[in-house]
């Protein structure tokens, strides 16, 4: 079977070249009406054009008998006007129909038009619930994936109580892919209303030891709000947690879940940043993690942006656990590697981490004086305002009025409303805290 | 407990208006002084009132992403995909100012900058901008690289991708989109799995065409 798929997917391009006709495979009307607006001179050419196209579907839509492929079509373009931002409320009902009614194609491409024409506090959404229902139950798993994907996007509060046993039954499915898909949307149930989902808590830490660990990186997001709600009653986890990082990191994934030579950098961070949350203000778990921690700061690849993030979140989770004063050492010098780079990206996250490590080691900033006045020289803007938060965070007694100074000579050139009430705040504050 | 917000007095001193609140169920739970005029119905406890607002039943859903959007160098838009409940105008007046202020800045400056309540991550490829809202706490640095992902992903299915095959399929790049991210969260990271999973859709696609091209050969519906 994967023989076959390796060989679709070489073949992929040529495939969707010969469907429909056309060269880029798309009906005729389409491409029509794409060159057309490539073409027109002016704005007023092309919302003529998108006028016509409009009133035309309009009128296409309303007659009687029109087959699923053809519909599909006009779906297509409807999307497209939409995009470009016309109103095309008439063309919702049709959506939803073909959503229904379609086969394999029409319906992959009905439930996309309705998760971007509608949103879940639409009154049309109700008429959703069946045709999901009906996918959720069928055999195929196609329609279960376009079912779960669709629930991801548009349920709202009362519609869960209709959905909420078959997608907790699609936790047990032989397919990965479904698994993952049913996890993600349990996570959207919990966002939307915590109380629904109290009682199956114990299935989220089933799905944690999943064989697959595409499955158990889905889970990672739902855990991190679980443990942001309540954090103690996630406390036993920290091992197990602890324990999947330093597999993580040891290489123990498939080679397919690397990325530019780091291992699963999406998984390392989301399992940084439930550790963040778990050892803050708690010795005892801080000290479960101190290991992998340090193993992940010695181990990350600083020759691609990705490496950086991961190291970013690591330096993040080190100040925010209990302090030990190596790995703070550590994260500090490791600071000093993003503020040294050229690239303004690395110096903002230099800045920002510099920031968060103020409250536990207040001397790292001293260190990188230079660098941080560099940075507020900066022409970029965004370096400028996070370095000018440092700088706020970094007011003590002897710096006060050099710092207000700052402060108010950039409010007076600056012309961003928020920007200016955010600094305004900053200057009063620090005026009643130190009043001289 | 320091308030939350405050008011000046007649005297010029600071009272305490809202100690805090907390979003709970289909609303949000305020605790008040009991010195403000309230008009919602409340509750007293103490010196404090405790009232209760019911919001509609849009809640706030805290996502790591809240949009992504796909635009050209002129601003056309070329893909959007919104992972909360916004209405129309409200989405077509934050496109129009963010696409605005994304293709005023300059190629060194950084790629993240912080526009009203949203941090903004965009990256440019050849003639696109790829566009993502994501949370103020979250890592800016692996968002750039999800969209960097994501380009892969396009670039793998489409053959070394250009802004035209996106303009005309759009619809499988949002079938992309949705194997990558589902409810702006991320759902799967490896490479490999998303392309199977998006393989898998097309070659049924594939075998319902044929089957459906046989049968109006020989004349059946």
């Amino acid at each position: 079977m994967t023989e076959v798929m390796e060989r679709t997917l070489a073949s992929l391009p040529m495939f969707m070249k010969g469907e429909l006709g056309g060269p880029f495979g798309v009906s005729r009307g389409f491409q029509t009406l794409i060159k057309a607006i490539g073409e027109s001179q002016s704005k007023h050419e092309e919302e003529r054009i998108m006028k016509k196209e409009v009133s035309y579907l309009q009128q296409k839509l309303t007659q009687p008998d029109i087959s699923n492929k053809h519909m599909k079509e006009l779906l297509v373009r409807l999307v497209y006007c939409n995009m470009l931002g016309h109103d095309i409320t008439f063309g919702y009902i049709h959506a939803l129909k073909l959503a229904q009614q379609g086969g394999l194609v029409e319906k992959r491409v009905g439930y996309l038009a309705v998760s971007l024409f509608l949103h879940e506090d639409h009154e049309l959404i109700m008429l959703l619930i069946n045709t999901i229902q009906k996918d959720l139950k069928s055999t195929n798993i196609l329609h279960v994936c376009m079912g779960l994907t669709a629930v991801c996007a548009l349920i709202s509060t009362e519609m869960i109580p209709a959905l909420l046993p078959m997608v907790e039954d699609k936790l047990q499915h032989p397919k990965e892919v479904v698994r993952k898909k049913a996890i993600m949307a349990l996570h959207r149930f919990y966002l939307k209303a915590p109380n629904m989902v109290q009682h199956i808590h114990e299935k989220f830490r089933k799905v944690l030891c999943d064989r697959d660990p595409g499955v158990m990186g889905a889970s990672l997001n739902i855990f991190y709000d679980l443990i942001k709600e309540d954090v103690e009653k996630h406390r036993d986890l920290t091992n197990t947690f602890a324990c999947i990082m330093k597999q993580v990191i040891g290489g123990k994934l498939t080679n397919d879940f690397t990325y530019h030579s780091v291992p699963a950098p999406w998984i390392q961070v989301q399992l940084l940043r439930i550790l963040g949350m778990l050892g803050a203000g708690h010795k005892k778990n801080s000290e479960q993690m101190y290991a992998v921690l340090d193993e992940t700061l010695d181990k990350s690849e600083i020759n691609h942006n990705i490496g950086y993030a991961v190291l970013y979140e690591c330096v993040r989770t080190v100040t925010a656990i209990h302090p030990n004063p190596a790995l703070l050492e550590k994260a500090a010098e490791r600071i000093g590697r993003f503020l040294r780079s050229h690239s303004n990206n690395l110096r903002y996250l230099g800045i920002t981490a510099l920031t968060s490590m103020l409250p536990v080691l207040p001397g790292v900033a001293g260190e990188h004086q230079l660098v941080v006045i560099e940075c507020l020289d900066d022409p970029d803007e965004t370096l400028q305002r996070k370095t000018l938060d440092l700088l706020y965070r970094m007011t003590g007694p002897t710096n006060v009025t050099v710092i207000c100074d700052r402060l108010i000579s950039h409010l007076s050139t600056t012309a961003d409303t928020y920007l200016q009430s955010d600094l305004v705040t900053k200057i009063t504050q620090l005026a009643e805290r130190y009043p001289s | 407990m320091s308030p939350k917000f405050t008011r000046k007095g007649n005297n010029g001193q600071n009272y305490p208006v809202c100690y805090g609140e907390h979003v709970l169920g289909g609303g949000v739970i305020r605790l008040w002084c009991r010195h403000q005029n309230l008009c919602t119905p409340r509750w007293i406890v103490g010196n404090y009132y405790i009232s209760i607002d019911v919001r509609g039943s849009t809640q706030q859903v805290v996502k790591m992403m809240k949009f992504m959007l796909l635009f050209s160098r002129q601003g056309k838009v070329r893909l959007q995909q919104w992972y909360s409940a916004t209405q129309e105008k409200e989405k077509k007046k934050i496109m129009r100012e963010l696409i605005t202020i994304i293709l005023a800045r300059k190629p060194k400056m950084c790629s993240f900058l912080e526009w009203k309540e949203y941090k903004i991550v965009y990256k440019r490829y050849a003639s696109l901008y790829f566009c993502c809202a994501i949370e103020k706490g979250d890592n800016e640095l692996l968002t750039l690289e999800i969209i960097h992902r994501y380009v892969e992903l396009l670039d793998k299915y489409f053959g070394s991708v250009c802004e035209l095959d996106i303009i005309f399929n759009f619809e499988k790049a949002y079938f992309i989109l949705d194997e990558l991210m589902l409810g702006g969260e991320i759902q799967e990271t490896s490479k490999k799995n998303c392309l199977k999973a998006i393989a898998a859709q097309d070659l049924l696609q594939e075998e319902a065409d044929a089957t459906r091209n046989v049968l109006e050969e020989m004349g059946l519906p």
